[in-house]
């Protein structure tokens, strides 16, 4: 039993990196309607973008996560202007494919430097035992830091004037030109902070388990599914959907074989599509 | 005193293949309140989006304060002071009434004077000031009407543009509405209306322009447009 209970605690704190990762991605379809293909990528560069600050530079993980985030939002920047700016608007194939190409190009790029075999960052912290079992302490810390980022984006979008102009121009864009807010500018910057959370995300899960430059599609899957359980678009809803989808592979792990999460993931993805299109939670919007 | 402050010069604009206006020129003067009037489709929407950049003008000119800003972006002209009010209000209906209005003081120019332009909202509109807290998609069509001059106000408008204020509003709180315009145009305010209920807008108004087919057929002082029979007849459908 105590099994159980330690394995539904480790799959919530996972689920916590989850949400955070599919918080990057619902932000910014939450903002200009694109759904960003590139957002697996981007998590596997914080990976090794993590892996690179603690080999070469030999600081603490912890300390470049931060890093990582402010790098990922200037990269994020940068791909706004080259590859989104001009397909806002249009029909929706057109920002899937750009997307699309801009990760395809990341992982090429990726996969000529590093290979796809897996690295990994090695990290001492204490775990938490409970009986004969081990909560692992980078665990407990990447689910803080996690939700430590959730819950300073939303302090971000609803108490400074910047967080909400990018929630303005997400509800209304011609709008928010009529009240002198670049909305272009805002698009770029919020299109940015999503990617900087996906590379944060990356580089939390980084600290965890082995990777290689192709391990941020499996993590951009389940942000899909964290998504479509909290609703496209919804910050809020994202988090609580990544503490749900962590909370079922916790709850099935000890039962099943590992190779069977991903299809009960898919399956709950596909029954609550059907059933819940407008996703399971509506937390903190109107609509 | 009669120092023009908005002029538009020979403007042509439309949508896509479909040309709407075709060289309409008008003049908005200091202090004063302008109104464009016309039957449906005669272009008065089309001038409004045309001079805030919502609609890229083909041609002509829009001059503002002297300087030529017909092909700044949207946004830049916010910033200068040329404010619109959108038709159908457009307001961030899932942030609230205080937010809206916070975002209606976007600019740095209107940013210095959001505590002192949030007080005189409130001043003006009693019901919005009750309302702070709530989403504005929550409102009322009236009350939200309100908080879209209201975000309108906070910019710290030179000229002020609104789009149909009436439409879809009770008699009653379309006359209110018009009341507090008066009461704004007396404390000085720089206004261009543009308004499908002819009475009310040619009985507030100083100067009015009738347009039809993308070009201005008359303009005068708003009382004789009203009493020209022939005009009322032609234009006006009155």
């Amino acid at each position: 039993m105590t099994g159980v209970i330690v394995s539904i605690i480790n799959g919530l704190l996972l689920g916590a990196i989850y949400g955070l990762a599919a918080i990057g991605l619902t932000l910014i379809f939450g903002v200009m309607k694109v759904i960003n293909l590139a957002h697996g990528a981007m998590i596997a560069l914080g990976m090794f973008a993590l892996y690179l600050l603690v080999s070469w530079l030999g600081i603490n993980p912890y300390l470049a996560v931060p890093v990582v985030g402010v790098g990922g939002f200037l990269m994020g920047f940068c791909i706004y202007w080259i590859a989104v700016h001009r397909v806002i608007g249009r029909a929706e194939l057109m920002s899937l494919l750009a997307t699309f190409a801009v990760s395809m190009i990341i992982v090429g790029v990726g996969t000529v430097l590093w290979s796809t075999s897996p690295y990994n960052v090695q990290v001492d912290m204490p775990g938490l035992s409970i009986g004969r079992y081990t909560i692992p302490g980078n665990h407990i810390v990447a689910a803080v830091v996690a939700i430590l980022v959730a819950v300073a984006l939303y302090l971000f979008l609803y108490y400074t004037r910047l967080g909400k102009a990018i929630r303005a121009v997400a509800s209304n864009r011609q709008a928010s030109e009529l009240m002198g807010i670049p909305s272009t500018r805002v698009l770029a910057i919020a299109f940015g902070i999503g990617i900087g959370i996906a590379a944060v995300a990356g580089s939390l899960i980084a600290t965890l388990f082995p990777f290689t430059i192709l391990s941020g599609a499996s993590y951009e899957l389940k942000s899909f599914v964290v998504t479509v359980l909290g609703g496209l678009g919804n910050p809020a809803g994202a988090l609580l959907g990544g503490l749900l989808l962590g909370l079922i592979e916790g709850s099935v792990s000890p039962f099943v074989s590992v190779s069977w999460t991903p299809v009960i993931e898919f399956s709950l993805f596909v029954v609550i599509l059907i059933l819940f299109p407008a996703g399971l939670f509506r937390v903190g919007r109107g609509r | 005193m009669s120092d023009t402050i908005l002029q538009i010069r020979n403007l042509e604009a439309g949508y896509g293949e479909v040309q709407v206006l075709w060289g309409t020129n008008l003049q908005v003067t200091s202090g004063q309140l302008t109104t464009i009037v016309g039957a449906n489709g005669a272009g008065k929407t089309t001038t409004l989006r045309s001079i805030t950049g919502w609609v890229r003008p083909s041609g002509g000119q829009i001059i503002f304060e002297g300087d030529d800003i017909t092909r700044l972006p949207t946004y830049r002209k916010a910033e200068l002071g040329v404010v619109m009010v959108p038709e159908g209000r457009q307001l961030f209906g899932d942030m609230t009434v205080l937010e809206n209005l916070e975002m209606g003081a976007f600019s740095a120019r209107a940013r210095a004077y959001q505590a002192r332009n949030l007080e005189k909202v409130c001043h003006y509109f009693p019901r919005v000031k009750e309302r702070l807290e709530q989403k504005a998609g929550t409102l009322s069509g009236g009350e939200q009407q309100m908080v879209a001059v209201g975000r309108g106000l906070m910019s710290e408008p030179k000229v002020l543009m609104i789009d149909e204020m009436s439409l879809g509003l009770s008699p009653l709180l379309a006359q209110q509405l018009f009341q507090t315009l008066k009461e704004l145009r007396e404390d000085g305010l720089t206004t261009l209306l543009v308004e499908q209920n002819v009475h009310l807008a040619l009985a507030l108004a100083d100067h009015a322009y009738v347009l039809a087919e993308g070009q201005v057929q008359l303009e005068g002082p708003a009382r004789e447009v009203a009493d020209n029979d022939e005009i009322r007849k032609a234009y006006l459908g009155l």
